[in-house]
């Protein structure tokens, strides 16, 4: 009663209104993130617009359009398009799984004609989507209650496995790691948490020696196994992490400057414009133009969790905080494998990182996020969904 | 009931909000517990990449790129004057990581199109999944273009370096060569080994004692006697009979360095180090020293040649003999057999011995080379061993055993050690073999051998030399070929005064019309040492003698002695 008589009352209904509660704050920095991978792009190509550059440019101003759109319509509308989207996105999962288009030795993308999709990128969103919903339309006595907890597990280790298996490491662990993250924020008691950390410990080393040699690819072992020493295995999988090193080793304090990166320059830095634009950067800018994007990164960061701390709703929050832990594992994985501390997975430096698919959906992403933010005031009941 | 009902909703509602509020709270901190690890992290993240850039980043270089250690190269070797005679140069080799490859037979045609290569074998071993597999070493930049315009998948480049020996073939049994991965496996290139690596990594080039210049000439005389007269091989050697440096050190059939693959092992055996052999009558210059320091003769001695030596079931003749009784001079210019042996049974085995053991003659040689040979001795020096051993049969040494026993007997009696790398000068201390008086005899009887004796051929106008012929039969199975001769000469330059030792030995030369049929040394081997100082004399920066300036002391005296 009391929920629906606020509901709608302080949120911003007309468009104009809406739009007025854009965070500029976000958009400028996403801008600024973006720019610095135009830079890296441009450099990359040896001082040319082309071939990365200018598309990455043109996706960018693309995504900007996504999140304006996903910003204006209503948080219900996504909670109501929650299931469908995911259920979507696991069909295309396994539809990938059976029939997808092998790419670098993974089968990974879907060939629908013009756009070649990438699914797990897919995914990501829509599990922020459902188990945000899911969570939203439980009392918090249930979160704790296992029965409850049970379809919150299968919704993300089912995708998570599929991803896995792809095989893609990467993008599977993110995806546990927003589906835990959600599944904590969304109030587990702790000892519930402690208790299932506990059970995770006693798995791993009761069924860990399957895991590791029946559910892990060959190459998936091999890159836990370099990544301990990458001198194992030089010119194999050692050898992007030692590449990488080197560049950010080469960068110094102040960088070589601009254009100047040998190491990337000479073709010494594999996929230096995907995965390892950040051994560019290091190398051609140096600590400070790393720990300046770092700054820039987690001003972002922070609009998310204020995001998440100023909105009403339950749902809201969880898909601000969803976006945001998101982000915070790209860029956290990204930097962590290119530095040598976990071993070499797909993952890319977002909004720096050439690449299609992963720009748009994370464009998409803080789109929720700003809808979160525009209709913070909004109350959703608990069965909120309009459909 | 229904003030009731209305207050129990109230409470409710009031019991519900208060849950609320709860709820948002516990949810809140939960969120800025997520929040706070957020920056943890982040701040972890930072510190590690202060660590990798700023204290242990790697440089360019620091770590062996897929595995190979990296290729650091080998000094340059020069000569004494500075010229270049082994390099690196920068190189590229090809290689393929096979497990990257999905395509091994159409890799390998591809190839095949750039350079010459064993298709079916290089696709057997593309087809594996090695990770590391050789197509080809050294690419020229020709064909490293067109394989990078090839873009294949899983190959490689390793930058390392390619010896190159700009002379070619000159001085090739003295530098040796590397195998194809920069290790020395002949000559100084292996004896040096680590002193290359250890020099190369610190950018100092190694100098050697060879002098490009006298290396040449030496090179070339001796192919060119070699074609005039038709012998299978040649040998000679330069060496400072002060210093035991070695300017020149020459065998032919010789091999380019660059391609040793190439060269049959014949050519790649150095003759001047590892040929063993008896040098015949040079030998003598070393038993007169011997005899002449013992005091056992001296210059008024005779000795009868007239008829040859019965010694148990041997006799000792002399080639050509005079069949007279001779004086010392005219023994060692007449290189009487007869007479030395006379000399060495005085002077008896063990005094003999000695001597050549103080000579060198009986020990290893001691110079930076793999190729060396060791002189194989009489078993016992008996009456006959020591005899025979007198003018050089029976005892078979290297000749570079020769012109370091003739560098002491000429240098005022002090040994040398023979080397081929560049000394500072005055760093020499000496053991004294003979005396110097001896010495000085010696260096007579040398220059009157050239001026009256069997070493006419090897004299020059414009620089005196003094020398000694060793013509000696090739020993075969059982027995001597007294077709197959080894024709040497010792010569000594400049004659009064020897700075250099320059022995020429030419495996089994014809006799032609010129030589009126002779293959013995003072036709053959002696006129290659005079062609040899007539080109050295200058670069070595001696001034030529004026006409009659030759006529010294020595041979004055000396010639009072023969008839």
């Amino acid at each position: 009663m009391l929920d629906t008589s606020f509901a709608g009352a302080a949120a911003p209904s007309a468009l104009v209104d809406k739009l007025l509660e854009i965070n500029w704050g976000l958009i400028f920095f996403l801008t600024l993130v973006a720019c610095i991978g135009f830079a890296m792009l441009y450099s990359a190509a040896g001082g040319s617009f082309d071939p990365w550059a200018k598309a990455q440019m043109i996706r960018f101003v693309l995504g900007l359009a996504v999140l304006f759109i996903v910003a204006m319509i209503d948080p219900r509308v996504w909670m109501s398009l929650a299931y469908p989207a995911y259920g979507f996105a696991l069909l295309l999962l396994i539809a990938v799984f059976l029939v997808g288009e092998i790419g670098g030795g993974a089968r990974r993308w879907l060939d629908l004609g013009p756009v070649n999709l990438q699914p797990s990128e897919l995914m990501k969103v829509t599990l922020i989507l459902a188990l945000a919903r899911y969570f939203h339309g439980l009392t918090f006595a249930r979160v704790s209650n296992p029965l409850f907890l049970v379809p919150a597990f299968l919704m993300m280790a089912l995708p998570a496995a599929l991803v896995i298996k792809q095989p893609d490491l990467g993008t599977g662990l993110l995806i546990l790691g927003i589906g835990v993250g959600l599944i904590f924020l969304a109030g587990l008691q702790w000892r519930l948490i402690l208790g299932s950390l506990a059970a995770a410990g006693a798995a791993v080393f009761a069924f860990g020696d399957w895991v590791w040699n029946s559910l892990l690819e060959e190459y998936q072992r091999n890159r836990i196994l370099t990544l301990f020493n990458p001198e194992l295995d030089p010119q194999g999988t050692g050898f992007h992490i030692i590449q990488a090193k080197i560049a950010l080793g080469s960068g110094g304090i102040w960088g070589k400057g601009f254009m100047q990166g040998t190491q990337s320059h000479l073709d010494f830095l594999p996929e230096r414009q995907t995965d390892f634009i950040f051994s560019m950067l290091a190398e051609e800018f140096g600590l400070m133009g790393c720990v300046f994007l770092m700054a820039v990164y987690l001003i972002i960061l922070g609009y998310g969790v204020s995001i998440a701390i100023s909105t009403r709703s339950h749902f809201t929050r969880l898909l601000a905080m969803g976006v945001t832990i998101n982000f915070l594992f790209y860029i956290v994985i990204n930097m962590a494998m290119v530095m040598g501390m976990i071993p070499v997975v797909g993952v890319p430096l977002p909004l720096v990182s050439y690449g299609g698919t992963a720009m748009i959906v994370l464009m998409f992403g803080f789109g929720l996020l700003m809808s979160a933010h525009v209709h913070r005031e909004l109350e959703i009941p608990r069965a909120g969904a309009l459909f | 009931m229904a003030a009731l009902g209305t207050s129990s909703a109230q409470e409710n509602a009031a019991a519900r909000a208060r849950r609320r509020v709860l709820t948002r709270r516990r949810l809140e901190r939960r969120l800025m517990l997520v929040a706070g690890s957020m920056g943890l992290v982040f701040l972890v993240l930072a510190g590690r990449l202060v660590d990798v850039m700023v204290f242990n980043g790697q440089r360019p270089g620091d770590t062996a790129v897929h595995g190979l250690p990296q290729d650091r190269g080998r000094a340059d070797i020069l000569d004494r004057e500075g010229q270049i005679l082994a390099t690196d140069l920068a190189s590229s080799s090809l290689y393929a990581d096979a497990r990257k490859i999905s395509d091994p037979d159409g890799t390998a045609r591809e190839l095949a199109s750039v350079f010459e290569l064993d298709e079916t074998r290089l696709a057997e071993d593309l087809a594996s999944r090695r990770a590391f597999v050789w197509i080809k070493r050294h690419l020229t930049p020709q064909e490293r273009f067109e394989v990078y315009r090839l873009a294949l998948p899983g190959l490689y480049f390793r930058d390392d370096h390619q010896r190159f020996y700009p002379a070619g073939r000159l001085a090739a049994h003295v530098l040796g060569f590397t195998d194809v991965d920069g290790n020395g496996i002949a000559g100084l290139e292996r004896t040096l080994d680590e002193t290359l690596r250890q020099a190369g990594r610190d950018g100092e080039p190694v100098q050697l004692s060879i002098d490009l210049r006298v290396q040449h000439s030496l090179t070339e005389e001796l192919a060119a006697a070699m074609e005039r007269f038709d012998a299978i091989g040649a040998s000679g050697i330069i060496l400072s009979a002060r210093t035991g440096e070695i300017l020149a050190m020459a065998s032919l059939p010789d091999f380019d360095v660059n391609q040793p693959g190439r060269a049959p092992a014949d050519a790649r055996f150095n003759r001047v180090t590892m040929g063993v052999y008896e040098q015949g009558s040079t030998f003598k210059a070393f038993t007169i020293a011997a005899a002449l320091d013992a005091g056992t003769v001296t210059l008024d001695s005779r000795l009868d040649a007239s008829h040859p030596l019965r010694v148990g079931r041997f006799t000792i003749s002399d080639y050509r003999g005079k069949n007279r009784v001779l004086s010392l001079p005219e023994v060692f210019i007449y290189s009487s057999n007869i007479g030395v042996a006379q000399i060495a049974r005085e002077l008896g085995g063990e005094r003999l011995s000695a001597y050549f053991d103080r000579l060198g003659l009986t020990r290893p040689l001691g110079v930076e080379l793999p190729e060396v040979g060791e002189p194989i001795l009489p078993a016992r020096w008996s009456d006959i061993a020591t005899m025979t051993a007198g003018y050089g049969h029976g005892i078979a040494v290297s000749p570079l055993h020769v012109a370091r026993a003739a560098a002491a007997v000429v240098n005022g009696g002090h040994t040398v050690h023979p080397t081929l790398l560049r000394r500072e000068a005055g760093a020499l201390e000496a053991d004294s073999v003979i005396s110097t008086r001896t010495s000085e005899i010696m260096r007579a009887l040398l220059r009157l051998n050239v001026e009256e004796g069997s070493g006419k051929k090897a004299d020059t106008p414009a620089f005196p030399v003094g020398g000694k012929t060793g013509t000696a039969e090739k020993a075969t199975a059982g027995g001597y070929d007294h077709q197959a001769l080894m024709s040497s000469f010792l010569g000594v330059f400049p004659a009064y005064d020897p700075e250099y030792v320059i022995l020429v030995a030419l495996d089994e030369p014809k006799g032609t019309k010129e030589t009126h049929g002779f293959a013995t040394a003072g036709w053959t081997a002696a006129p290659v040492v005079g062609s040899i100082v007539n080109r050295i004399g200058p670069i070595l920066a001696f001034a030529p003698s004026e006409p009659g300036e030759t006529e010294g002391r020595h041979n004055l005296m000396l010639s009072s002695y023969t008839q």
